[in-house]
């Protein structure tokens, strides 16, 4: 919304600097956002909060400014001007309203005006125009608008003679009826969007917009002016509908007083008379400006309770008498408000601690400290995804966020995506759905990064994902994990290339997994290219490598991309954070090696859990700590160096007792699974 | 090998060994139970019985000698600084050798610094759903369904969801479920927590939040914001002054400065939006603040009474006061990010920063 500092000055004595001014409005609501200044006059910009239609006028923002600077507003020059003004009752047979529903147009109300003189509009009314943003067409037009503006009530000419009936009808739009709207498109109009009509056809789109038909032109004589009330949602659901907007639908959009109508057309026909001999033969109205005055039993001693601080009782009384509010006292504190018909926001008690809180000043209300009291924590599982996310970066993966919604294409490359969450009003095809997965999204920053040329993309996100089952969409905390390329290690011994592989992704899970004091981890192939993760023999995700066909499509070339994703809230339930000591064993234990060669084919956990049951009890840990192939080793097999822990917690081992078990611990590899000792 | 070669190879080795570790090795290849002293004993029952004595005597003389040197290495080892033997070939100026450590999301690492400020003053944290009913998103919080209000909350809906064992059996797409939305911001956790609990409440709720904008440098449809709200018997627009500007203090440094305004939120009554000094230029207008001096930093107010009546809180006995930020401005500002779109490339130039 745009005003001018002069055009204020119409309506209230302005002593303040118009920068002294704009702070002033800025601090009671009015967010001046520039000042322009303009041919002697300085433009504001306001940003006006959408409770607040009576702020889209000039004599609304000025009685604000008389409100913050303790001055009156004034109106009565403009009210003044109506005294001897001469009109007569237009006969029921000349002219005719009828209103489809009251509930789409509570009041409209027409005035007849012969033998206008459409021509340029003085400079003055062509200035301020201008200054408010708004283009001059011809007087008649512009005098509508400069009325809009002042007063905040839309108002239409109509071209008299071009409606083909004496009749204006306020009616829903037949279904494919069409209209040239004064931007010179056709519309085609739904049931759903009000206009005024004449006997034939819509000249009109009630609130937004006029006819190219029936609009004022050079050759006009006669002229209908409309001053009326339409019902702010069918307002705003035709205008979107229609992809239109105009100062008049943004008035009545937020609602505009009906108590105000006869007002501001009384206004515009005076100054119709004073700009253009125009001759004004009457008027005729239906439905009825709304009288109920509404009345608000407040309590003053609730403005301390509200806000901390003690406002006097003769300072609530200036600030809403100021703004427009009618005070009767019943008492010492309680008070009776009227509030006015412009300020349909102001409903209950609270609404009024605003207003003078506003106008007191925000900035004068002292600041406190209140003391919180102590309350239960809330359940979830905050505290354990901040953990995971530690012990994730610990591992050296850096945390990603990237969007819930997802594109179809790309979660199809992963997902299939018939049975999932959708948004209904997505703006492009990225927002087109709730994700079920996380990894695609992921895979979207791998091939980002690696056009980065980052040698190792090593992420993770913690997200929700979302899925319908049965009628309703569950959320689930899912753990996304991607890994791509080689870590670089500049060690003593020179440069090692660690390269990422599904082991990584694995040895993230069980490191994971044995922070949350989880001890059963396992995986088990599921497709050649993943393997379920599970823990307490329950399902939680899956790990894997994406094919090559899949990386094609994501122009990741050359490279191998392993994946984790499991859902935390699974995980999450089988955590065991309780942590209990173990006395440390007071005698050593003895290391034996065992090098092999083996077919590739037998899994190293299967050896390691035969040879566990085997070396029982002496036998404390066993665990692989060397693996190679190489020219050395036959096609098809692999040799392994297995490490065997064997202690007694109550003594020490000699080497006469270890022996025997080693030696058939190592029999076995070559009984059971045809190793080669070496 | 001849047992003078030996001798000449102990000597000149000797001056090499710079460290206790390398003497330790150095004792073991000639010392050892497998060292070359031994291999040399070793050899002596294989000689003709006339050598025996002579070589015996050598080597009894060498592994004297040979003591005698580690003696006197280790003492002048043990004299020297570090430098001089281990470190004799480290370059300091090669890269030290850790385990790379990776980052939190800067989004989360705000998060965390929020949270922390609130929960010292006693408030908890709490979480919601980001898929929401038209009521808690909206009604709940008195936004009515066809108010220009709701303009500024642009909302994902979600498609009805269909079963298909439903389409099979009536062959039409009905829908199973109607009115749920993304929510547009945390605030419909209030209205559940409000639900769930009496009072005294002092809650905030970090999340994601989406709203159909399209995207620039400035606007995403996603974002996170961290909500707060107190409810009690006595709690004041005062009250929310004095919190809020603990937190701006924390989050900004103690020479902010803070202006509350008068906006309009239809959950709050009276509402403010809240300004902190530009911490660029420290209030004399610069870019960043668009020459003001200031920059809206949230959205805050007292919690109006119709929300307290949809939750069945009686607005007499309680008052309340709410606040709601978005963590990528917040985060923005205090790091100095230009694009907010650069929170979700993750471009690891980007993460590894924070």
């Amino acid at each position: 919304m745009k005003v001018t500092y002069n055009w204020l000055k119409d309506f209230v004595e302005i002593k303040l600097s118009p920068q002294a001014l704009a702070d002033k409005l800025t601090m009671a609501g009015l967010e001046v956002k520039a000042i322009e200044e303009k041919e002697g006059d300085f433009v504001f910009e306001i940003e006006i909060t959408s409770n607040r239609p009576d702020w889209l006028s000039v004599v609304g923002i000025a009685r604000e400014v008389a409100a913050i600077t303790g001055k009156k507003l004034n109106v009565k020059s403009l009210a003044l001007n109506f005294k001897n003004f001469k009109h007569r009752a237009l006969n029921i047979n000349q002219f005719n309203i009828n209103i489809e529903s009251p509930k789409d147009c509570p009041l409209y109300t027409a005035k007849i005006l012969h033998n206008v003189k459409v021509g340029q509009s003085p400079a003055w009314l062509k200035n301020r125009l201008e200054m408010v943003g708004c283009r001059s067409i011809n007087n008649i037009v512009d005098i509508t608008n400069y009325v809009l503006f002042e007063q905040g009530q839309p108002l239409h000419a109509f071209d008299l003679d071009k409606l083909s009936s004496k009749e204006i009808i306020v009616r829903r739009a037949k279904q494919g009826e069409k209209l040239v709207t004064l931007d010179a498109a056709e519309k085609s109009l739904t049931k759903d969007i009000l206009v005024i009509a004449d006997k034939n056809n819509p000249v009109a789109i009630a609130g937004v917009m006029g006819g190219k038909d029936t609009e004022v032109t050079q050759d006009t004589k006669n002229i209908l002016l409309e001053a009326a009330v339409f019902n702010p949602a069918v307002v705003r659901f035709g205008r979107q509908l229609l992809g239109l907007n105009s100062e008049s639908s943004y008035r009545f959009e937020r609602g505009v007083n009906t108590q105000a109508v006869e007002f501001a057309s009384l206004r515009a026909t005076r100054l119709m008379q004073d700009l253009s001999p125009a001759e004004y033969i009457g008027e005729k109205s239906s439905g009825r400006a709304g009288k109920n005055k509404k009345n608000i039993i407040f309590d003053a001693l609730c403005v301390q309770e509200k806000l901390g601080i003690r406002v006097p009782n003769v300072q609530i009384k200036t600030i809403l008498t100021h703004l427009g509010f009618s005070i009767k006292t019943k008492s010492k504190n309680a008070l009776i408000i009227g509030v006015p018909g412009f300020r349909p926001d102001v409903n209950c008690a609270e609404d009024l601690i605003e207003e003078i809180a506003r106008i007191y000043g925000y900035e004068k209300i002292k600041t406190t400290i209140p003391a919180v009291k102590p309350q239960a924590k809330f359940a979830g599982n905050r505290e354990l995804v901040l953990l995971t996310k530690n012990i994730l970066t610990g591992l050296g993966l850096n945390e990603a966020i990237t969007y819930s919604l997802i594109d179809r294409e790309l979660l199809s490359l992963y997902a299939n995506t018939d049975a999932v969450a959708e948004v209904r009003n997505p703006l492009s095809k990225e927002q087109e759905i709730l994700r079920p997965v996380i990894v695609p999204s992921l895979l979207r920053c791998v091939s980002y990064n690696l056009n980065q040329n980052q040698e190792l993309v090593n992420i993770f996100e913690i997200a929700k994902v979302y899925l319908p089952a049965g009628g309703v969409i569950n959320e689930e905390l899912h753990l996304g994990i991607v890994l791509c390329g080689e870590r670089n290690l500049l060690l003593e011994q020179g440069k090692l290339k660690d390269k990422m592989s599904l082991l990584h992704v694995k040895g993230i899970l069980e490191e994971l997994a044995s922070r949350m004091g989880i001890e059963d981890v396992a995986f088990s192939w599921e497709t050649p290219d993943t393997a379920g993760a599970f823990v307490n023999k329950q399902k939680i995700g899956i790990i894997g490598c994406l094919t090559q066909q899949v990386l094609g499509k994501l122009d990741i070339k050359h490279k191998d991309v392993f994946i984790l994703e499991v859902s935390l809230d699974k995980l999450f339930n089988c955590v065991s954070l309780k942590k209990r000591f173990t006395p440390l064993p007071k005698f050593p234990g003895i290391i034996r090696d065992i090098s092999f060669v083996v077919k590739s084919s037998i899994s190293v956990k299967e050896i390691i859990d035969v040879i566990k049951i085997a070396g029982k009890p002496l036998l404390e840990n066993v665990e692989v700590t060397d693996y190679y192939q190489g020219r050395q080793i036959p096609a098809g097999s692999r040799g392994l160096t297995i490490s065997c822990f064997y202690r007694l917690l109550e003594r020490t081992l000699t080497e006469e007792e270890i022996n025997p078990v080693h030696t058939s611990a190592a029999r076995l590899l070559t009984e059971k699974f045809g190793a080669t000792l070496r | 090998m001849d047992i003078n070669t030996l001798k000449t190879q102990i000597e000149s080795e000797i001056l090499q060994v710079n460290s206790t570790e390398e003497l330790e090795a150095f004792r073991a290849k000639y010392l050892g139970r497998k060292g070359a002293l031994a291999e040399l004993t070793g050899m002596i029952p294989q000689l003709p019985v006339e050598q025996r004595s002579g070589l015996g005597q050598q080597v009894n003389a060498l592994k004297n000698n040979l003591q005698a040197l580690i003696t006197e290495r280790q003492n002048k080892l043990s004299g020297v600084s570090a430098q001089q033997n281990v470190l004799v070939n480290c370059d300091i100026g090669m890269p030290g050798i850790a385990q790379d450590l990776g980052r939190l999301h800067p989004i989360t690492q705000i998060i965390e610094e929020i949270n922390a400020v609130f929960v010292n003053m006693g408030f908890v944290v709490a979480d919601g759903p980001e898929v929401e009913t038209e009521f808690n998103n909206f009604t709940g919080l008195n936004i009515p369904l066809d108010h220009p209000s709701r303009d500024a909350f642009d909302t994902f809906y979600i498609k009805p969801l269909v079963r298909n064992s439903e389409i099979q059996a009536t062959g039409d797409r009905r829908p199973a479920t109607g009115g749920l939305l993304l929510r547009s911001h945390t605030s419909p956790v209030q209205v559940r927590a409000m639900k769930s609990r009496k009072p005294p409440l002092a809650v905030i709720v970090p999340g994601r939040v989406y709203r159909p904008d399209a995207v620039d440098a400035s606007h995403l449809f996603m974002f996170h914001q961290i909500e707060g709200f107190m409810v009690d018997t006595n709690v004041t627009f005062s009250g929310l002054k004095g919190i809020l500007e603990t937190f701006a203090k924390e989050v900004f440094g103690e020479e902010i400065k803070m202006r509350f305004r008068p906006h309009f939120f239809p959950f709050t009554e009276p509402s403010a939006e809240v300004d902190i000094s530009c911490i660029i230029c420290k209030g004399k207008g610069c870019s960043v603040c668009g020459r003001k001096g200031w920059l809206e930093i949230l959205g805050a107010g007292m919690i109006h009474p119709n929300v307290f009546k949809q939750v069945g809180y009686d607005p007499k006995k309680y008052s309340g006061f709410a606040f709601g930020m978005g963590i990528e401005r917040i985060a923005m500002l205090k790091y100095g990010i230009n694009d907010i779109r650069l929170f979700f490339e993750n471009d690891l130039r980007f993460l590894k920063q924070f």
